[in-house]
């Protein structure tokens, strides 16, 4: 017997052969009513926009709104001038990344040693906490959203949902399957010195969101 | 101590030290108030978070009663993502499994991120002994492995370290950098943030643990504030997750769940910064990533709590919330536990997993106060089962004679109501002469444990039996 069989044999020994039905309609239906919704979990329209904004705000993310993507590249360079960033950005090949950059130096590929601003698009905003959601991929690589030393990331308005519930049914609607989904709630941080709370430990020391529309 | 030399059997001896220990008295004193009052907070901006509670543990439930079915299907949805799953029945061979894996890796360094799991397997240890360089990433843990040491706390592994020992630790350790610099918190982490980078580009393989693993699409989830794991996991060639089995959840619904409940319990946070769901190795066309990616599924025991007074302990989601509530945990730090998870889960899992013998012990101490069950995300017994606990260590003759031969006395006066009242009356008459009407007592044979610290009021008026009897106590 393989250490598989004898693990598989001693759970259905003491807990039973397991009820198939029941783990099959659980697997299979997606049901929301296995937990209350929070109330911050069900916001709407203009609302759940700001309720996005407000509580990236409140993990110490900063936002601004955007009308259109043709307007990326000015407002990137602005936030790139008001922060003593060199004139230069590093994203992946998101289409949204097709264009015209000015006087920003555009570069494409997965995130090196040392990335002072890196650019993603998160596929999904979560409401209920301020968060993005990113897919990884050549679109998007994984290591850009956590080398940069400040990540810049754009949000479709649109694609802010109100809670857990609307982000997985969203997310399952896309049909994407990437080697890693990001639950991105601020920049990085660490209290582990002293107990004291001190922003910029591995990841990111600064999170940028542009919501687009 | 180390996972595989536990100093658990001594717990007592341990206690002592930490208690005179200045530097532990010190880091505890400033550590815990701020976790309480961050979850008090969380709690009180969602109202249904008890009721999340409530689902948690019922989720939970119907996933341990259908075990085998859901490690089932998670497995089928690793592989057909191209990962790899490798049962490993005990901590030994999750041993041999690593090693195995990080050999055919070539690997020289291994990243790693914050795993529990391979505490418990003393991973580090030995890998070092097969001749391969473990780096924790995690800042805390990156701390302790630099000071020798095994974290004192499962999300705080540094909690008992103070800021001028973490100053004078990196001046000794990062040698290359000026040894006049200036160190303060901010520093000190843009210095480990340094170092670690370019240790993340080095490595071969990384490890992290898995805080869940979802049946329904093969992920393994990972929540960190740090963002360590992810470097750990993104930039090696290989990606080993160490998990012990319940940690499953069936679907993305229920693990949004655990989540809503997870950071809110553990540091009063909505989220964690960071939530990375994981599967199988980069896809094709990823110009990052790891190129193979192993799931290590330990049992070590647990599968010995299904079916037992223990079970709901497989429900722990590791947030820490029962140790920063527990006045134990918060006078003798974690170190004094004597393996790898202290507090009150620490209590309760320690003895399931190296034996009543080494553990039996820690369910010992407590003064089932019951904080720890009141704030338990998962709702999870634990008093109930350290009394479970010290009910076994007692049938199989393990406490101490002292402490037989005082339940052997108790059970002999409790169970005679009239040699209880005279006992009582005596006991009472005799303490109040002893006071010689000062009111308290600074000494009282064999109570030292109390009188060392405090004194003790002496009895006023007569014992509570006759007070009640004379109908004076107001019912």
């Amino acid at each position: 017997m393989s250490a598989r069989d004898n693990i598989l044999a001693r759970v259905r020994r003491a807990a039973g052969q397991g009820d198939k039905v029941a783990v099959a309609a659980r697997l299979g239906h997606h049901r929301s009513d296995h937990a209350p919704i929070p109330v911050m979990a069900t916001t709407e329209g203009m609302a759940r926009i700001e309720q996005f904004m407000k509580k990236a705000r409140a993990v110490d993310a900063s936002v601004s709104r955007i009308a259109s993507l043709d307007d990326l590249p000015a407002a990137l360079a602005h936030e790139l001038r008001s922060r003593n960033l060199p004139a230069a950005i590093r994203t992946g090949m998101d289409p949204a990344f097709e264009r015209d950059w000015g006087t920003i130096e555009h570069s494409t590929g997965p995130g090196r040693l040392e990335e002072p601003a890196t650019l993603s698009r998160a596929e999904f905003g979560l409401a209920e906490t301020g968060t993005l959601l990113l897919a990884s991929g050549a679109r998007n690589p994984v290591t850009l959203t956590f080398l940069g030393e400040t990540h810049f990331v754009v949000l479709d308005a649109e694609d802010i949902k109100a809670g857990f519930e609307d982000l997985w049914a969203g997310w399952r609607a896309r049909s994407l399957d990437p080697r890693t989904v990001n639950l991105v709630t601020g920049p990085s941080r660490s209290a582990d010195i002293g107990q004291t709370l001190q922003l910029g430990a591995h990841g990111p020391v600064a999170l940028h969101i542009f919501v687009v529309g | 101590m180390s996972a595989l030399h536990p100093t658990t059997p001594r717990f007592k001896q341990n206690v002592r030290e930490a208690l005179a220990n200045p530097n532990i008295q010190s880091a505890m004193a400033t550590s815990g108030s701020g976790f309480v009052g961050r979850r008090a907070a969380a709690r009180a901006a969602m109202p249904e978070f008890d009721a999340l509670r409530d689902a948690a543990r019922d989720m939970k439930n119907h996933t341990l009663a259908n075990l085998a079915l859901y490690l089932e299907r998670y497995e089928e949805e690793v592989l057909a993502a191209g990962g790899h799953v490798h049962w490993a029945e005990t901590a030994e061979d999750a041993r041999r499994i690593v090693l195995e894996i990080c050999r055919n890796a070539g690997a020289k360094t291994v990243n790693k991120g914050k795993t529990m799991i391979s505490e418990e397997c003393g991973i580090n240890d030995w890998l070092e002994e097969n001749g391969i360089r473990p780096v924790e990433t995690d800042l805390g843990e990156y701390i302790i492995q630099l000071r020798g040491e095994v974290p004192s706390h499962i999300i705080a592994p540094a909690i008992h370290v103070t800021v001028p020992e973490v100053a004078e630790l990196f001046r000794a350790k990062h040698g290359h950098l000026a040894a006049g610099r200036n160190l303060d918190h901010a520093s000190m982490q843009a210095e480990a943030r340094a170092v670690l980078r370019e240790k993340y580009f080095h490595a071969e393989v990384g490890i992290t643990g898995a805080n869940m693993l979802i049946a329904e699409t093969g992920q393994s989830v990972i929540v960190t504030n740090e963002g360590n794991g992810d470097l750990s996991q993104s930039l090696p060639k290989v990606h080993i997750v160490m998990a012990s089995l319940e940690k499953i959840v069936p679907t993305l619904e229920d693990a949004a769940t655990v989540l809503r409940i997870l950071a809110r319990s553990a540091t009063g946070q909505e989220m964690s910064v960071y939530t990375t769901f994981s599967s199988g190795p980069r896809r094709d066309t990823d110009p990052d990533g790891p190129e193979e990616y192993h799931v290590v599924l330990l049992d070590n025991g647990r599968t010995g709590m299904l079916g037992t007074d223990f079970q709901d302990m497989l429900r722990c989601i590791r947030c820490g919330a029962c140790m920063n509530h527990c006045p134990v945990y918060q006078a003798v730090g974690g170190h004094a536990y004597g393996w790898v998870y202290p507090g009150p889960m620490g209590a309760v899992l320690t003895p399931s997993l190296i034996g009543v013998e080494q553990g039996g012990q820690l369910p010992n101490a407590s003064t089932f106060c019951g904080r720890c069950e009141s704030v338990c995300p998962m709702r999870i017994p634990l008093p109930k089962m350290m009394r479970h606990w010290r009910e076994r260590e007692f049938e199989r003759n393990l406490s101490p004679s002292a402490v037989r031969w005082g339940l052997a006395f108790w059970t002999a006066l409790a169970t005679r109501p009239w040699l209880y009242r005279n006992a009582t009356w005596v006991a009472s008459l005799a303490l109040r002469m002893m006071a010689m009407g000062r009111g308290r007592l600074a000494k009282i044979p064999l109570a030292g444990g109390w009188t060392d610290h405090r004194d003790f009021p002496a009895p006023q008026g007569g014992t509570f039996q006759s007070r009640w009897k004379s109908g004076r106590t107001v019912r």
